[in-house]
C-alpha cells in the first residue's frame, strides 16, 4: 500500500511541475506552484520524512504566494501615483 | 490491506487528480476555488496517512495546514480581488473533514490524541467555511 | 554570442552533466535496502542524547555547524532584500488607503491570529520531539502575524509590527545561536558540543542545547521573514517612484 500512495503522489507532483510549465502568467503560475507544494509535501509525508513535509507545507503555503504576489503588483503598478492598500 | 491508507489513496485520486486539472485549466475564479479545495482535501490525507502509517506526530502537519490553508487562499483572494462563494468547498468541509476525524477519534480514544483531532477538525471546517462563504467585492 | 551559438554551448553543457549524472547514479546504493549505516549510527546517538526527532538531533546536535551556516545564509538573503528594496532617492513614500474587506474575514483574521502563534510556538517548542522545529515553527508565527494583512488590511499589521524590534529579533536569534556554541567551549568541550544536561527523553526539555538552538532559530527565522515581508509590503503598498525619475529611463 505504501509504494501505491508513493506512486499516486509522484504522479501528481509530475502532473503538477507540467502544468506550472506551460503556464506563462505569473498569477496563475504561482497558485500551480503552490499546488505543486502540496503535493509535494504529500510525497515526503508518504516517504516518511515528515520534517521536510513540514517545511514545504509551512513555506510554500502562504509565505512564497504572499512575496510573489506582491513582486508582480509592484512590476505591474510602475510609476502610476494614487497607491492603494491591496 | 490498510483500510486508512486507502482511504488517503481514494481521497488523492478521487479529489487531488480533479482539482489539478481544474486548477491547470479553469479561468480564475474557479482555480480559487479550486486552490481551497485542495486544502481542504490534504488535511484528511495527512490525518490518515499518520494513523495509517502508525505515526501519531504526523497530524501535526494536518494542524499546520490547518492554518495556513486558509491563509494562502485568502492571500490569492485579495490579489485577485475577489472571494467568490463555492458550495463545493463548503460541502466538502462540512462531510468529508468530520467523516475522517470522528473515526480517527474514536479509534485514538479520549485523551490528548483526540483533542488534537477535534481541535484540527474545528480548524479546518471553521477556517473553509469563511473562505468558502465569500463576498464579491474585494475581501 | 549569437543565439545558436549560445545554444550549442549549453547543449554540449547539458549532454556532459546528464552524462555525469546517469554514471553516478549507478554507483548509488540501491533504493530502499536494509543497509544504511549512517542512519543506524544517526539514530543511536539521537537516543543516546535523549532526544526523540532524529532530525533535530542531526540538526542541532550531531552536525550544529551545519545548521548555523543554513541559519546564516537566509540572514545574509534577508539582509540583501533589505538593502535591495530600501527606500532610494527617486522613490517617496505614500500612504496606503484601506481596502474594503468583509467583516467575516476581518473577524476570522483577529481571532485566528492568537491560535496561529499557540500553533507556531508549539511547532518550534516541540522541535526535539516531534516533526517541526525552529524553521518550520518560525515560519508559521511569520505567517500568523501576517494574517492581519491578510484578512484585515495594511494599517492593522502596521500597528503590531515594529519592523525595527524585529530587525533587533533577528539579530538576537542568530546570536544566541552562536554564543550557545561559544558557551559550550567555555564548558570545555568543542563549539556547539552538547554539554547541557539531556534531560528525559520524549520531554519538551530533552536534548540539551538541541532545545536551546531551536528556540534559536525559530526566534531568527520568524522575525528574518517578517522583515523580508516587511520590506516586500513597503515596495508594493507604500513606495512608488516619483515622476523624474521615470522621465530619466
Amino acid at each position: 500500500m505504501d509504494e501505491v500512495l508513493i506512486a499516486i503522489a509522484v504522479v501528481l507532483v509530475a502532473a503538477a511541475a507540467t502544468a506550472a510549465v506551460f503556464h506563462r502568467d505569473p498569477l496563475r503560475q504561482s497558485m500551480v506552484l503552490s499546488l505543486l507544494g502540496l503535493f509535494l509535501a504529500l510525497l515526503y509525508t508518504f516517504v516518511q520524512a515528515p520534517d521536510v513535509a513540514l517545511s514545504q507545507l509551512a513555506v510554500g503555503s502562504a509565505v512564497t504566494p504572499l512575496m510573489i504576489l506582491l513582486t508582480v503588483r509592484k512590476v505591474k503598478r510602475g510609476p502610476r501615483s494614487g497607491s492603494e492598500d491591496r | 490491506m490498510n483500510g486508512w491508507l486507502l482511504a488517503a489513496a481514494v481521497l488523492l485520486v478521487a479529489g487531488l487528480a480533479p482539482v489539478l486539472w481544474t486548477m491547470a485549466v479553469g479561468e480564475p475564479r474557479t482555480r480559487l476555488v479550486a486552490q481551497n479545495l485542495s486544502t481542504v482535501l490534504a488535511c484528511p490525507v495527512f490525518l490518515l496517512a499518520a494513523q495509517g502509517f502508525g505515526r501519531p506526530s504526523y497530524t501535526d502537519l494536518a494542524l499546520v495546514l490547518a492554518m495556513l490553508g486558509p491563509a494562502g487562499t485568502l492571500v490569492y483572494a485579495r490579489f485577485l480581488g475577489v472571494l467568490p462563494r463555492s458550495r463545493v468547498v463548503l460541502g466538502t468541509a462540512w462531510t468529508v473533514v468530520p467523516a475522517t476525524v470522528l473515526p480517527l477519534c474514536v479509534v485514538a480514544g479520549p485523551g490528548r490524541a483526540m483533542a488534537k483531532l477535534l481541535v484540527i477538525g474545528v480548524l479546518v471546517v471553521a477556517g473553509n467555511t469563511v473562505t468558502s462563504a465569500g463576498t464579491d467585492r474585494h475581501g | 554570442m549569437s543565439r545558436p551559438v549560445r545554444l550549442w554551448v549549453f547543449l554540449v553543457g547539458a549532454v556532459l552533466v546528464a552524462a555525469l549524472y546517469a554514471w553516478a547514479c549507478f554507483d548509488l546504493p540501491s533504493f530502499g535496502g536494509d543497509h544504511h549505516p549512517y542512519g543506524d549510527r544517526a539514530v543511536r546517538t539521537a537516543l543516546a542524547q535523549h532526544t526523540a526527532n532524529a532530525v533535530s538531533s542531526v540538526n542541532f546536535d550531531q552536525r550544529a555547524f551545519d545548521t548555523l551556516g543554513e541559519q546564516t545564509i537566509l540572514f545574509a538573503a534577508v539582509l540583501g532584500t533589505v538593502v535591495l528594496l530600501r527606500q532610494v532617492r527617486g522613490e517617496r513614500r505614500t500612504d496606503p488607503t484601506p481596502a474594503p474587506v468583509a467583516d467575516r474575514v476581518r473577524w476570522f483574521g483577529v481571532l485566528m491570529l492568537p491560535v496561529a502563534l499557540v500553533v507556531g510556538f508549539y511547532v518550534v517548542a516541540h522541535g526535539p520531539l516531534s516533526p517541526g522545529g525552529g524553521f518550520q515553527g518560525g515560519i508559521v508565527l511569520a505567517t500568523a502575524l501576517h494574517l492581519l494583512y491578510i484578512a484585515a488590511d495594511y494599517r492593522a499589521l502596521e500597528r503590531i509590527r515594529p519592523v525595527g524590534l524585529y530587525e533587533v529579533g533577528d539579530a538576537v536569534g542568530e546570536a544566541a545561536y552562536v554564543v550557545t556554541g561559544l558557551a559550550a567551549v567555555l564548558a570545555g568541550s568543542a563549539f556547539l558540543a552538547n554539554v547541557v544536561p539531556h534531560g528525559t527523553f520524549n520531554t519538551l526539555s530533552s536534548g540539551g542545547t538541541v532545545a536551546v538552538l531551536n528556540i534559536a532559530v525559530g526566534m531568527e527565522v520568524a522575525c528574518g521573514i517578517i522583515v523580508l515581508l516587511a520590506r516586500f509590503l513597503d515596495q508594493a503598498v507604500e513606495i512608488e517612484e516619483t515622476a523624474e525619475e521615470t522621465g530619466a529611463r
